[in-house]
């Protein structure tokens, strides 16, 4: 049961740390492009940051519901499936329907803090690689990606940091079911602890998450001394 | 590390409205429309569909009377075809939700302002009094911010109960503070650090106390700092989640998020309309805070703290 939700927790943390460090960055690549309305566009991309985790769970909770769901319709309409889907009912389906969630609400985070990084980047470090012939790929692997690594680090850093200890959204969507397929360390601990009374044992399913995230914060920290000695700064 | 931490990740909401470094127009003009379609406005419309859609949801379910949410065969569910107010006037007058609102928002605006109060007094001491081991206490402080509520609540719980605060709001006001001060610390902190020493001598030359400097030379100046601390804090107690759920147990004592989860789901029957208004109407609160002082948190910040 512990070891199950280790891994869930793993896996959870892992998979969506990918995908919102991807999507993010491409989200962030596109807003910084020019374009109108660019700052009521900046100004939306945030909202499901903003609004209450639980409460934009609760939207995913229907939206993931398993007679009524809105995309087992549209697909259904479309002609892609024949049955609904059931989301949360289904081991693999609940785990990567949390995944998604989870995803959803943390790119908006991780593309507005990058794109804070990419307009420090001048311009001119763009024109002068254009000179120069780059492709678009080779300015955003050799300009803009050296340019942005200490953000990134710290980003990432913190998506890992709060995705590993996510309790709210698996709390509203799943409880941990079906049979634990989707309990992760902190909601298991929060089960043990408050719902079955155990606080000793919830303490020591919490306690067992520093580890981890001592380890996080300490491979980003190193990531970004090196990078600045790279540099040629000072370490401070 | 921490003033890399400090200077890179407590500007986006400055970046967000628009407010650029040095990008002008860029290159992008070089580019034909049809491929901007393709690379830019396709892309982005796709991923500004997924983030916004729940939203729209929600608002669609609060609105529908209930025999049109079910059927899905008689109805187009992506439109209301005779809009309701139902769902909203069972939310507001059949369950304590207004009661809600008003007690989540006085827990957060109180937890805002002992936060706030006690991170100024923090980040100048940190900043400006050059005590020693000053570095380490913001680096301490910074490392409390990274220690999650999943991990504290449960000593916490147990310090809620031994001083008998638990089902009443000083359980919240007291420990929403445990994520809310190193966090405003922490911004604060590079809030302070911009503001030039010269005009502290000045003032100490003058005569002032350190109290004097604090409140009338660096406050002011700090201003866009508190705004937009004290608006982080507010939203981040306003979402809070885990501590309402295991310190309180009463429905009327409930916050919004806890009260919607808990008290609106009954048995097996989910009364889907009135979830997701009052999910809406959660949501609004903060979606308003945040739209009404990003304009303002900006303009503040661009003319006051620059010299």
């Amino acid at each position: 049961m512990f070891w199950l939700s280790v891994f869930n927790t793993l896996l959870y943390t892992g998979v969506a740390s990918v995908f919102k460090f991807a999507i993010g960055l491409y989200l962030a690549l596109l807003l910084n492009q020019h374009m109108p309305f660019k700052a009521i566009i900046r100004a939306l991309v945030l909202i499901p940051f903003i609004v209450p985790t639980v409460l934009s769970a609760i939207a995913f909770w229907w939206i993931f519901d398993s007679q009524f769901s809105i995309v087992s319709w549209s697909l259904r309409k479309l002609g892609l499936i024949a049955t609904n889907i059931d989301f949360l009912g289904d081991t693999w389906n609940a785990r990567w329907s949390v995944i998604f969630a989870n995803i959803w609400r943390g790119v908006p985070f991780v593309a507005i803090t990058l794109l804070a990084g990419l307009q420090t980047v001048p311009s001119s470090l763009y024109e002068a690689a254009t000179i120069d012939g780059a492709t678009p790929w080779q300015m955003f692997r050799y300009v803009t990606y050296p340019l942005l690594t200490p953000i990134i680090a710290v980003v990432m850093t913190f998506s890992v940091l709060f995705t590993f200890t996510d309790f709210q959204l698996i709390w509203v969507l799943t409880r941990g079911g079906p049979a634990n397929a989707t309990h992760l360390m902190a909601t298991l601990g929060y089960q043990r602890a408050i719902g079955g009374g155990y606080l000793g044992e919830g303490s020591a399913i919490a306690t067992a998450m520093i580890p981890f995230l001592l380890a996080a914060i300490l491979i980003s920290w190193f990531g970004l001394q090196r990078r600045k000695w790279q540099h040629g700064e000072s370490n401070d | 590390m921490t003033d890399v931490l400090a200077s890179k990740v407590a500007s986006p909401k400055a970046v967000l409205a628009g407010v650029t470094a040095d990008h002008t127009e860029g290159m992008s003009y070089l580019q034909t429309l049809p491929r901007r379609l393709v690379t830019l406005y396709l892309p982005l419309s796709l991923i500004l569909f997924v983030l916004l859609f729940p939203f729209y949801w929600m608002a669609v379910t609060t609105f529908k009377p209930n025999e049109e949410l079910y059927s899905y065969q008689d109805h187009n569910p992506l439109w209301i075809a005779s809009p309701t107010l139902d769902n909203v006037r069972k939310l507001l007058f059949d369950t304590p939700y207004p009661g809600w609102l008003l007690r989540t928002m006085t827990i957060a605006a109180a937890a805002t302002f002992l936060s706030l109060f006690a991170s100024v007094l923090a980040a100048y001491a940190i900043e400006r009094l050059r005590f020693r081991g000053a570095r380490a206490v913001g680096l301490a402080i910074f490392l409390a911010y990274l220690v999650p509520p999943s991990i504290l609540f449960i000593p916490l719980a147990t310090m809620v109960f031994s001083l008998g605060l638990f089902d009443s709001m000083w359980a919240l006001i007291l420990t929403y503070p445990t994520f809310l001060i190193p966090f405003c610390t922490w911004l604060l902190m590079g809030y302070f650090r911009s503001i030039p020493y010269e005009l502290e001598e000045c003032a100490r030359i003058d005569g002032a106390s350190r109290l004097q400097i604090l409140v009338k030379i660096i406050l002011p100046l700090a201003v866009p700092g508190l705004i937009s601390a004290g608006i982080f804090a507010f939203t981040l107690s306003w979402n809070e989640f885990i501590y309402a759920l295991a310190f309180i147990s009463s429905s009327e004592n409930k916050t919004v998020p806890v009260g919607v989860l808990t008290e609106l789901v009954q048995g097996d029957v989910y009364n889907w309309g009135a979830l997701m208004a009052g999910a809406l109407f959660g949501s609004l609160p903060v979606a308003i805070l945040y739209s009404f002082f990003v304009d303002y948190y900006v303009a503040s910040m661009t003319g006051a703290i620059k010299e």
